[in-house]
């Protein structure tokens, strides 16, 4: 298992080694200015100089490639070699620093969305397998035609419109926390865990109210396609020959229904890997309506100003988080399922 | 699929979503791009509308209803709503489009020719699908501009994998049947076999993606123009509508975002469930 495990840890690696050279020379390729972008479009020739060269953007791109790498020295602070992912050029502060501020946000939010639709998904697929053609089959199966068809922030604006302007029960949109709260002092990064650590319960309670809506948001959007596919895989389940033989047997149909949602977890489980990462990068807009100042924002905002050590940093490390998730995955996967394990 | 009515309704939305494509901007009732001078006018109660309905039909009306009504900028919002067809549909055809040909065309060759350069292939191709979707796509039209056909160009490079990875898989099977036997027997070429033969039955699935592919390419287009990075205001497009109309939210105007929210979900259900309906048929 220790073996399994480092040998994917090392392979993902290797992936990401790949991804971070790909970037780099995609990003390059791209016919952007960023110098312009930095100093200007009527900036003397010597202040454009001067810029391109603090960037240093005047080197060759073998060299920048190495600097960014960490093979030969040229970056502040080092490069990835040395852990470090350079410094943003728009606010001069290190990429490695400030994903570790604003990724653990994007993160928090899309743990909980799929926890909660998971938890929400589960006893309605199979309720809906159970008894196919019923009211909630049929319900179950139109929501799950929707699945994937949901742009989350129109959703998220027309909940702040119902729930914090019409009905007043949810904050406005303007962050994780009552701006007039100090926030807890960082440890995690997970602002529901820092405030417990710091027995902040004033903040706990606030940040759990401005969590609600876009975790909300996300379950709403993503229940469709995860209940379709609990629902499918029970059904596939229910139609094999162990739960003939089990009510053949004589079993309760509790005691049937439960050996078939462990055979209809297995899929479900790598599913939910999947969304994962797709939520990651799709936070992006979530985060724009509630203002919330995500990993999603933070690309959007390196991207526009063409903040190339902030695009690398952003894309490796969403890479590297999903990577990580398909890992954990598949062990669950063999944990659920004996034939995966080899 | 359950009864033949959700498939007859899925074809009725993308037909007339195409149709808009071609013909919204000239059927508005009002230019979407120039303000009409009423800014933020609520849209005419529902009991008015057969009213305004019949008086439309007629030309009894001194002017157009604004059937979603208008804007901040003043702007009409119905046919805003109407226009956007021909900038998110045309996008997202033409990226869903050149990724089914580029994608079968390599999956395709992929399949057929076993060889190390087609193995190189296929490995980039799953390198380019674990990438970020959402992200990609972002960095890459910011960077390179946002004009249309640069778009076009991430969307292809998007969703060029799914096309290429079902076309290969099928092409694969298709290689080892008894008809590429024959055909070879028979003294065809490689290439001949390949267009002649393994193409026309190697198709199927990739066609079938090609609608479903088509309204995520909607969502997408939408969803790059709602953070700034998709075609420049004050072009009429959903997301961009959306993103305009988040901000007319604080006055209690819902109407500038809601309906093309409204657009985008009925046309990529619509896709979705022609794509779902005709996997269903031909599986």
């Amino acid at each position: 298992m220790l073996r399994y495990v480092a040998l994917r840890l090392g392979i993902a690696l290797l992936q990401l080694v790949g991804l971070a050279i790909a970037v780099f020379f995609v990003i390059r390729l791209m016919p952007a200015d960023p110098v312009a972008r930095l100093v200007g479009l009527n900036a003397s020739p010597e202040a454009y100089a001067q810029s391109k060269a603090a960037l240093g953007l005047d080197r060759p791109v073998t060299e920048q490639l190495g600097a960014f790498l960490g093979v030969t020295p040229g970056q502040p602070g080092g490069g990835l070699l040395q852990g470090s992912l350079g410094d943003s050029w728009e606010t001069q502060e290190p990429v490695v620093e400030e994903l570790a501020r604003t990724l653990p946000v994007t993160i928090e939010i899309v743990v909980l969305a799929l926890l909660l639709a998971t938890l929400l998904a589960i006893p309605l697929g199979m309720y809906a397998a159970m008894r196919p053609g019923g009211l909630a089959d049929r319900s179950a199966y139109t929501w799950g035609l929707f699945a994937g068809t949901q742009p989350d922030y129109w959703w998220g604006l027309l909940f702040i419109l119902l729930f914090a302007f019409t009905l007043g029960v949810a904050p406005a949109p303007l962050g994780r926390l009552d701006p007039v709260l100090v926030p807890p002092e960082q440890i995690t990064g997970f602002i529901l865990v820092d405030s417990l650590l710091r027995g902040r319960f004033d903040a706990f309670v606030s940040a759990l109210h401005y969590l609600a809506l876009p975790v909300i948001t996300m379950v709403f959007t993503i229940s469709g396609a995860i209940i379709k596919m609990i629902r499918q895989n029970t059904l596939r389940a229910l139609r094999s020959e162990y739960v003939l033989h089990a009510r053949a047997c004589g079993l309760p149909e509790k005691t049937v229904a439960r050996y078939a949602l462990r055979a209809a977890l297995t899929p479900t489980v790598t599913l939910i890997g999947i969304f994962f990462g797709v939520l990651l990068s799709s936070a992006v807009t979530l985060e724009k309506v509630f203002s919330i100042s995500g990993a999603g924002q933070y690309a959007v905002r390196g991207i526009l100003n063409f903040d190339y050590p902030a695009i690398q940093g952003v894309v490796l490390a969403v890479a590297l988080v999903s990577l990580l998730v398909y890992l954990a995955v598949d062990l669950v996967h063999a944990a659920l399922d004996p034939r995966a394990r080899h | 699929m359950r009864g033949g009515w959700m498939f007859r309704l899925a074809l009725a939305i993308t037909t007339i979503v195409l149709l808009l494509a071609a013909f919204g901007p000239s059927i508005a009732p009002y230019d979407p791009q120039e303000s009409t001078g009423r800014f933020g006018e609520p849209p005419p109660p529902l009991a008015q509308w057969p009213g305004l309905l019949v008086g439309t039909l007629t030309g009894s009306l001194e002017r157009a209803p604004h059937w979603f009504g208008t804007d901040f900028y003043g702007l009409d919002v119905f046919s805003r709503v109407i226009a956007a067809p021909r900038t998110d549909v045309s996008i997202a055809l033409g990226g869903a489009l050149l990724s089914l040909v580029l994608g079968t065309g390599l999956g395709l060759i992929a399949g057929f020719f076993r060889h190390w350069s087609t193995a190189l292939l296929v490995r980039v191709s799953d390198v380019l699908q674990s990438f970020p979707v959402f992200i990609t796509a972002m960095v890459l039209v910011a960077l390179a501009g946002r004009q249309t056909g640069n778009i076009v160009l991430a969307l292809c490079l998007v969703y060029t994998p799914i096309f290429l990875r079902l076309t290969r898989a099928e092409a694969l099977t298709q290689a080892g049947r008894g008809y590429v036997e024959a055909a070879r027997a028979a003294g065809a070429g490689p290439w001949t076999i390949l267009r002649r033969h393994v193409l026309p039955n190697s198709l199927v699935p990739a066609l079938i993606q090609l609608s479903a592919t088509i309204g995520f390419a909607i969502m997408l287009t939408a969803g790059l123009s709602f953070i700034g990075a998709g075609v420049p205001p004050p072009t009429p497009e959903w997301g961009l509508m959306i993103s305009q109309g988040a901000g007319d939210l604080n006055y209690g105007w819902w109407w500038p975002s809601v309906f093309p929210g409204l657009a985008i979900v009925i046309t990529v259900f619509g896709f979705a469930v022609l794509g779902h309906a005709l996997e269903e048929k031909f599986r």
